[in-house]
């Protein structure tokens, strides 16, 4: 029974629009049983919606269905609804809400609906855009996981209090907020709000990147705030911890992973490892470290097993760069979540056997591990829970016992191989007795802490995985181009010298960055460039030593000694007093060691002389009858002068990088190393030398004296030495023979070369031959050691140990793998090597 | 010379000890020929230099050769201050008289005793030129103070120990020192003699857990480039036993014996910790 009222009003919609009609007549039993005057307010509502936007009158009338269920009223939303339509282009707005309103009214309940009714039509008084981004969120994601409507006031009151004072929309805070909040809980959303109005301030575009949690800022507050254990900041222990375990060659970098891209795994593309910023807790971390370094280095990107793998699926293999995983799943379709859960499962019961083996333990932490964390993805469960039991298997296999699921048996075996771990999976996914898994969420719940997907990143092929650390030189020997290579080089230089030499200057100041601002002492530039060529301009000459030959170059580099052009007060003095109590702590140390009487030490009992004043004192006393104590020495302490030291830093451009914990730049932490050597060589009293070395091509070796050994420690010295900064290669060889030559001058019988350095040798001319310039090195330092001079190199190359023992030989070099310890470390090896 | 029967603890005794007979010998395990060598060098009476790290075994081999010998060991461990005086000897004051008083390299010359100068490099090197002249043919010790010299008894025997660490890059010995010696290179065992050490060492430690010792030992050998000064030795994981059989849970044994010695810095120490909860935690 329809009343005259609605008819006439559906007659009328009819002849105006016959889509809207059906779409009524399809909802309107639904809005029948609440009476004939709701009905007819419901439909007019329909009618004026559609009337005001197409789109929002059919959004309007698809969705009232759902709602009428949920909240079983009709004109609360139905006016809710209506007042939305106050606003321009406000359709949006409307589809939203209508959209969002069952779960509303299902999550919030009817007087939490209203106040989230409210909250968004506030917003739309005070933007229509920020109204439309409030209603299009989900309900349950403005309220969280069972948040209610206090969860969504808590939310929305750093909003408006931003868009009064910043005029910041909703829509750029929202989706950065939810994240937020999601990540790091309810508390933290304030502080970050007011971080980013700040930020607001000093620029908008800024602001808003840093509220879509775009901007570096964000991210980084983002992570430092983050539960978990921070790999970023123990990138040291784990590179430690991969040594001890495989040894040296393996790479590990920091990945991209990010908080929205949910739980953080490691990856690895065969030539190197990524870690996510943040893990779970430490125990995953290590295992999930050393679970990968076992996939790198027991065969999963081996290229036969991967040939072989590709052969199985009847796919091809290419035979150079690259290997994409994806067509080994893609043949799954739809499945492909479940096969990849299974092949992956096969694979890491695989890389686990043969790393227990390497790793005592492994496999039972991991199985502790796995008991311990309770959370389970009801979709995954059971490939978590199977993980676990093939991992308890793989032990029982190891330990000779008989294993309870005898289908992954051959995987603990020490002969399978990646290809194996494929098949065996195809046949545990014929099974079809796991479940299907389609979530992204219960894909990444299935793996046990400490494994992960193992084909997120393409794959470089390894030839010999096993070795691939030991390959590092040799190769390269064959075809590198000999004599007739350099003459080339040689006559190349000669022709473009000119241009050579202005392009290496350009590059000299490009790597100065931060020297703006400060007294840049330009008249002291090295201007032989501009003179051409006359032997004082070129140098001072010296042998080079040629490995292919077996015999030295004569004349062949040339290093010009210069005085550095720049010089930084500002930063020195920053660096000063950055490093005030490091420096205090240092002197007193010096003074501790010092003796302090200059005099020997008289009335000694025993001592390398005897004190003649004792001595008479002694006897005359004895003479009177008196028993006079028998201290009648003197001892020598004397103060040791007798050592001298230059300190040559490499200045090439690496130094410029910037660090990979943050922090700054390498050259910094060199700056403050070298001053706080100079500032405790004044103290300790010993003749030293500061100097500074770039290359490029033999023939421009630039030796830098910043100190030489009589001039004194002045303020100019000091603002040099915050001036120093990185440009162009590492020609060490001849910088050492400089140096060595530089030792003429003195007369000690103790000379010490600290050499301090970021890298392996290298030039622009060295033909990518980089055992040329290392065992021209080697020679240097052999030169210098029998000319009297100890070589001692100080390097922040972690990768230092592959080549530094074969030039400065063992015990002559130290690897400081923590780069910030540097400035406080540089004046204590001294303080030992002198002791 | 004293010849009690049998040594006797808390009591004080003579630097030159003959080992006596009934005595058993210092333990010592031979990683290589230097028992032949060091015989041969002996019979020929030529000096011995033992080069090596820190706790590898340098000082139980000389006083393992020293009882096969039958010599006595008069050990002196050099340090900054040690002058040739403290070596050679001195005049004393004895109520009105000056007393000379040999020192142990002196006493040792003439007893024909084998004179172990430990870590020679950290003396002063006006105390390494006074052993130039025992050194070559000449086999004769000169004491300046007192205007003598005396030849070596037809048994004695220099040795000296140098360990070859970055500290003493400035302190090596001169090269004319160091070439009138035989040069014997020690470094810690392999795994199968350290579990042998270990076992015998430590009277009560299982097997198993010697294993595990000697393991996490190699493994923490690998952080030498890492900032540590010297690598765990044969010494501490002979020390983590004794703490182990003495009842401490294996982990903590480590630590305080493996560990804590030889690093400050907390992220050596996690990574140290981290081998040795692989090999002893489950």
């Amino acid at each position: 029974m329809t009343s005259p009222a609605i008819r006439t009003l559906l007659d009328a919609i009819r002849e105006a629009n016959s889509d809207l009609l059906l779409e009524i007549e399809a909802v309107l039993p639904a809005i029948r049983p609440h009476g004939e005057a709701v009905m007819l307010d419901w439909i007019s509502a329909c009618r004026t919606l559609h009337d005001f936007d197409r789109e929002a009158g059919k959004a309007f009338t698809r969705f009232s269905r759902d709602a009428e269920k949920i909240s079983e009223t009709v004109l609360p939303w139905t006016r809710q609804a209506l007042q939305i339509m106050r606003w321009r282009h406000s359709w949006p707005a409307i589809e939203g809400f209508m959209r969002n309103l069952p779960r509303a009214f299902g999550s919030l309940g009817h007087a939490g609906e209203e106040r989230w009714a409210a909250i968004g039509l506030a917003w739309c008084a005070r933007s229509i855009d920020s109204g439309c981004a409030y209603f299009a969120t989900p309900v349950l994601e403005l309220s969280g996981r069972g948040g209610g409507i206090a969860a969504i006031e808590q939310l929305n009151a750093p909003a408006e209090e931003l868009f009064e004072t910043r005029k910041l929309q909703l829509s750029t805070y929202l989706p950065g907020a939810i994240r937020v909040r999601n990540l790091l809980g309810a508390q933290a959303v304030l502080p970050w709000a007011m971080r980013g109005a700040d930020i607001m301030q000093s620029g908008r575009t800024r602001g808003e990147a840093y509220f879509r949690l775009e901007s570096e800022e964000s991210l980084a507050l983002l992570l430092e705030n983050m539960q978990g254990y921070k790999l970023a900041d123990r990138n040291r222990l784990l590179g430690i911890l991969l040594e001890v375990w495989f040894g040296e060659g393996m790479e590990l970098k920091e990945g991209n992973w990010s908080p929205e891209k949910g739980r953080p795994f490691m990856e690895m593309d065969g030539q190197s490892m990524y870690f996510p910023a943040v893990m779970g807790n430490r125990e995953e971390a290590i295992l999930s470290v050393l679970h990968a370094a076992g996939h790198m280095r027991y065969g999963t990107f081996d290229r036969a097993a991967m040939k072989q793998m590709f052969a199985q699926a009847r796919l091809d293999f290419p035979e150079e760069g690259p290997v994409s995983w994806a067509p080994l799943f893609m043949r799954f379709g739809e499945d492909a979540m479940r096969f990849q859960l299974i092949f992956d499962m096969c694979e890491d019961l695989r890389i686990e056997s043969r790393l227990q083996k390497e790793v005592p333990n492994y496999l039972q932490r991991l199985i502790n591990n796995a008991r311990a964390t309770l959370a389970r993805h009801p979709e995954s469960a059971e490939y978590y829970d199977l993980a676990v039991a093939t991992a308890e298997d793989a032990l029982h296999a190891l330990r000779g016992q008989p294993v309870l699921d005898a289908r992954f048996a051959p995987l603990y075996q020490p002969g399978a191989t990646l290809a194996d771990a494929y098949r065996i999976a195809g046949e545990i996914f014929a099974e079809n007795s796991l479940p299907r898994v389609t979530d992204g969420e219960a894909f990444a719940a299935a793996f046990l802490p400490g494994r992960g997907p193992n084909t997120t990143r393409v794959a470089h092929p390894q030839d010999n995985p096993d070795e691939d650390s030991q390959s590092q030189p040799g190769a390269q020997e064959e075809n590198q181009p000999d004599e007739q290579g350099e003459d080339e080089n040689e006559s190349q230089q000669e022709s473009e010298t000119g241009e050579e030499q202005e392009g290496g200057e350009q590059q000299e100041t490009a790597g100065t960055g931060d020297t703006s601002g400060s007294a840049r002492r330009a008249e002291n530039r090295p201007d032989g460039q501009q003179t051409g060529r006359g032997p004082a301009d070129k140098g001072v000459p010296y042998p080079e030593w040629d490995y292919r030959e077996s015999r030295y170059k004569k004349n062949w580099s040339w290093v010009q000694e210069k005085r550095l052009g720049e010089s930084n007060t500002t930063e020195t003095n920053r660096l000063l007093k950055q490093y005030s109590s490091a420096l205090k702590r240092l002197k007193k140390a010096i003074q501790s060691q010092k003796p302090t009487r200059m005099s020997p030490k008289v009335k000694q009992l025993d001592g390398d002389e005897i004190d003649l004043n004792a001595v008479v004192e002694y006897v005359s006393e004895k003479i009177a009858g008196r028993s006079p104590s028998p201290t009648i020495y003197r001892r020598r302490e004397m103060r040791q002068r007798e050592i001298s030291v230059i300190l040559l830093a490499d200045m090439s451009t690496s130094i410029m990088q910037h660090l990979p914990e943050g922090g700054g730049r390498l050259v910094d932490r060199i700056r403050a190393g070298v001053l706080l050597f100079a500032e405790g060589m004044e103290e300790v009293g010993d003749n030293y030398a500061i100097a500074g070395f770039c290359s490029k091509y033999r023939d421009n070796v630039s030796y830098y004296n910043i100190k030489d050994f009589d001039e004194a420690y002045s303020q100019d010295v000091r603002s040099q030495i915050g001036g120093m900064s990185g440009r162009l290669a590492t020609r060490m060889g001849a910088a050492i023979r400089h140096a060595t030559k530089h030792f003429d001058r003195v007369e000690s019988r103790r000379r010490l070369l600290l050499l301090l350095s970021d890298g392996r040798p290298e030039d622009y001319d060295d033909g990518g031959d980089r055992r040329y310039l290392h065992e021209d090195t080697r020679m240097a330092v052999k030169e210098a050691v029998a000319k009297g001079v100890h070589p001692f190199c100080i390097t922040v190359d972690t990768m230092a140990n592959q080549y530094l023992p074969q030039i400065f030989g063992a015990g002559h070099y130290l690897v400081l793998d923590n780069i910030n310890s540097l400035p406080n470390k540089l004046p204590e090896i001294y303080l030992k090597l002198r002791r | 010379m004293k010849t009690a029967p049998a040594r006797q603890r808390g009591v004080e005794h003579d630097i030159v000890q003959i080992p006596l007979a009934g005595e058993t010998a210092p333990y010592y395990e031979p990683q290589g020929n230097e028992v032949a060598v060091f015989e041969a060098a002996y019979k020929r009476r030529l000096p011995v230099m033992l080069k090596g790290p820190t706790g590898c075994g340098k000082t139980r081999f000389l006083e393992h050769m020293a009882f096969m010998l039958k010599r006595p060991l008069v050990t002196v461990s050099c340090h900054e201050d040690l002058t040739s005086s403290d070596l050679v000897g001195r005049f004393l004051l004895e109520g009105a008289e000056t007393v000379w008083q040999d020192g142990p390299l002196t006493r040792a010359v003439k007893a024909g005793a084998i004179c172990y100068l430990d870590e020679i490099v950290e003396a002063r090197t006006d105390s390494t030129v006074v052993i130039h002249s025992l050194t070559d043919h000449r086999r004769k010790l000169t004491i300046e103070k007192k205007g003598q010299e005396i030849d070596a008894h037809e048994d004695f025997m220099l040795v000296i120990s140098y360990n070859p660490g970055y500290q003493t890059v400035l302190k090596d010995l001169k090269p004319s020192t160091k070439q009138r010696f035989i040069g014997l290179n020690f470094d810690f065992p392999t795994e199968e003699i350290e579990r042998k050490i270990l076992v015998s060492e430590v009277p009560g430690l299982s097997h198993e857990n010697a294993h595990q010792l000697v393991a996490a030992g190699r493994k923490a050998r690998l952080l030498k480039d890492h900032g540590l000064e010297e690598a765990t030795s044969t010494r501490a994981l002979v020390y983590a036993g004794s703490m182990i059989v003495a009842g401490l849970d294996p982990v903590a044994a480590c630590q305080v014996a493996m560990v804590n010695p030889i690093t400050d810095d907390p992220e050596l120490a996690e990574a140290l910790m981290e081998i040795v909860n692989a090999h002893f935690a489950v």
